[in-house]
């Protein structure tokens, strides 16, 4: 399985690609939602984005927008994770089209119940 | 916590809350403790004792615009924060850290806290992208609550802090002029 | 003797061989926390002589023990959801079409720890049943008071609303209350929460229609199984449902139960005659 890990902090990506690479996910990464689009444009497109909301350039939420504006891109499963955590937040981010969220701060296990109820979590269960 | 705060500035429909009237330390400790769980380790304490905090130091901080606008600020010493980001980083940290690297995930804290500080405030209110450097300046000391701790035996402050000076008092003359 | 490398890697192994789950390198300290409890009941000072122990002397019930309490998690919301989607897609369709439609329906949640089962179960009826919270009443039980407590107060840390728990059901459910979020009054009202003491008399409750008792009977012996099982027998509806952990069952331990397969889990259902 694929995942694409798009945050601006580069400790961040490297925390939520450590957990996926542990989990078997092949792992790509974009320091914001722009670099997102580019590696979704050159055809790579993961079973999973994980996203941040606040990022320069273009920030999760109009990555999210984008993505559900094009439908070869529809089976990609979106996920924030961000330390944004009010309930009108959430609410806006579900609307747009994310499919789950996650509050900052995280643990791995944490991250391992989401992709479980996402149908996301590989078999051979690492815990 | 010293205030000169008369009540007055509440008063005015334009009135603004400072910051402990909405938050208090036990909570401001509470989020950076689940933070400091799960980001640093899962046996990573914070001891809430005040300590001196050493020369060299570096903070990093986000701002929160809203209702209440001002910004969290994490402040330690540099070499705490360089382990600090170690510890984040934990085994995928290059062997050498160089200041980006510091800078990244010790702002990546200070997102994290501030996040959680924000979504206990009033809103609906904007976070900024983390900063890392010199803190901001503390504008009204009214306006600020601050939680010491120690971490690995290491100072650490967490400031929540107010970007705006304290409104005028009104001098007595002006409050009771009559409307015409 | 605290766990040497060799008694992790044995208890690493077990763990793989028996249920595919892989421990990592570094979750020394979950063993540790997991299994003091089986050690402490086997009269055993630490986990270092529980892994010596079972290595000398291996038994069945011994190392199926070991492997339930590190393959069970307490804390989460949905993980393990099967027993959940089988109470919306099978149990509850059957008690509606059964019972008077003025008839409460009795839940039991008998070992809800800080509150995510009962939570979890009223959240799914609040769901599906649009008078949810006249229709449906869930007894939470806990030994501890501390638990009790918690579930009672609803309120739930970030960490622990992470775990598990959809965000669609977060938002719908649940609302800010400072650095916490707290479940819904209207949830908190079909939810009533009492101490309780599984291996003592059970007080007076239900008859209940539908009981999870998960990850529970795991830390007790066969006897106290046995007798734990006779007493939640005693407070269910002839036709109710059980629900135990995934590594759980009645077979071995007391017959007067039949096995209903749903999807992908089992219930439980008390045996006519029995």
């Amino acid at each position: 399985m694929r995942a694409l890990v798009i945050d601006d902090s580069r400790a961040m990506r490297r925390i939520v690609t450590g957990i996926l690479t542990n989990l078997g996910y092949e792992v790509r990464d974009a320091g914001h939602g722009g670099e997102g689009l580019d590696v979704l444009n050159e055809g790579w497109v993961p079973d999973l984005a994980t996203i941040d909301w606040n990022m320069p350039v273009m920030d999760g939420l109009q990555f999210v927008s984008a993505v559900r504006s094009n439908p070869a891109w529809r089976r990609m499963t979106m996920m924030m994770v961000t330390s944004e955590s009010e309930h009108t937040q959430i609410v806006r981010a579900l609307a747009a089209g994310a499919h789950e969220y996650m509050i900052k701060p995280f643990t791995a296990d944490a991250f391992r119940d989401k992709l479980a109820l996402l149908g996301l979590l590989p078999q051979e269960v690492a815990l | 916590m010293t205030s000169t705060d008369t009540g007055q500035r509440r008063r005015g429909s334009d009135a603004r809350p400072v910051i402990t009237e909405l938050i208090d330390e036990m909570t401001i400790l509470a989020i950076a403790e689940e933070a400091w769980v799960s980001l640093v380790g899962e046996d990573e304490v914070l001891v809430p004792i005040p300590s001196e905090l050493p020369g060299d130091i570096l903070s990093s901080w986000v701002d929160v615009v809203g209702p209440w606008t001002g910004s969290v600020v994490l402040t330690t010493g540099r070499a705490t924060a360089e382990e600090l980001s170690r510890a984040l980083l934990r085994e995928s940290a290059p062997e050498l850290l160089d200041d980006e690297d510091v800078a990244d995930a010790f702002g990546e804290i200070a997102n994290v806290v501030g996040g959680s500080i924000k979504a206990a405030l009033p809103g609906p209110s904007g976070l900024s992208l983390p900063q890392v450097g010199n803190a901001p300046l503390v504008r009204n000391a009214g306006d600020l609550c601050r939680v010491d701790v120690v971490w690995r035996g290491e100072p650490l402050t967490i400031s929540v802090q107010g970007a705006l000076p304290p409104l005028p008092v009104p001098t007595p003359s002006r409050e009771n002029e009559v409307p015409l | 003797m605290s766990l040497t490398a060799t008694s992790f890697d044995w208890v690493r192994e077990l763990v793989r061989k028996e249920s595919a789950i892989v421990l990592q390198p570094g979750k020394e300290y979950l063993v540790e926390a997991r299994l003091l409890p089986i050690a402490r009941q086997m009269g055993l000072p630490d986990v270092g002589k529980l892994v010596e122990t079972v290595r000398v002397r291996p038994s069945a019930e011994d190392t199926r023990r070991i492997v339930e309490a590190l393959t069970t998690n307490e804390t989460s919301w949905f993980r393990d959801g099967d027993p959940f989607t089988a109470l919306t897609s099978t149990v509850l369709p059957s008690l509606l079409s059964s019972r008077g439609a003025n008839e409460r329906l009795q839940i039991w949640s008998a070992a809800c720890s800080s509150g995510q089962e009962p939570y979890t179960i009223a959240m799914l009826l609040d769901d599906v049943l649009p008078n949810a919270a006249s229709r449906v009443s869930i007894t939470a039980t806990d030994l501890s008071r501390e638990m009790v407590q918690r579930t009672r107060a609803g309120k739930f840390s970030q960490l622990e609303v992470n775990r598990g728990l959809p965000a669609p059901m977060l938002v719908r459910h649940f609302q800010r209350a400072g650095n916490e979020w707290e479940v819904s009054s209207n949830l908190r009202r079909m939810v009533n929460a009492t101490e309780c003491n599984l291996a003592a008399p059970l007080p007076r409750m239900g008859p209940f229609d539908v009981v999870y008792l998960r990850n529970v009977l795991i830390y007790f012996d066969l006897p106290t199984k046995q007798s734990i099982l006779r007493r939640v027998r005693d407070l269910m509806r002839p036709d109710g449902w059980l629900f135990l952990g995934a590594a759980e069952t009645t077979l071995g331990v007391d017959d007067s139960w039949e096995r209903v397969v749903i999807g992908r889990s089992s219930a439980y259902r008390p045996l006519k005659g029995k």
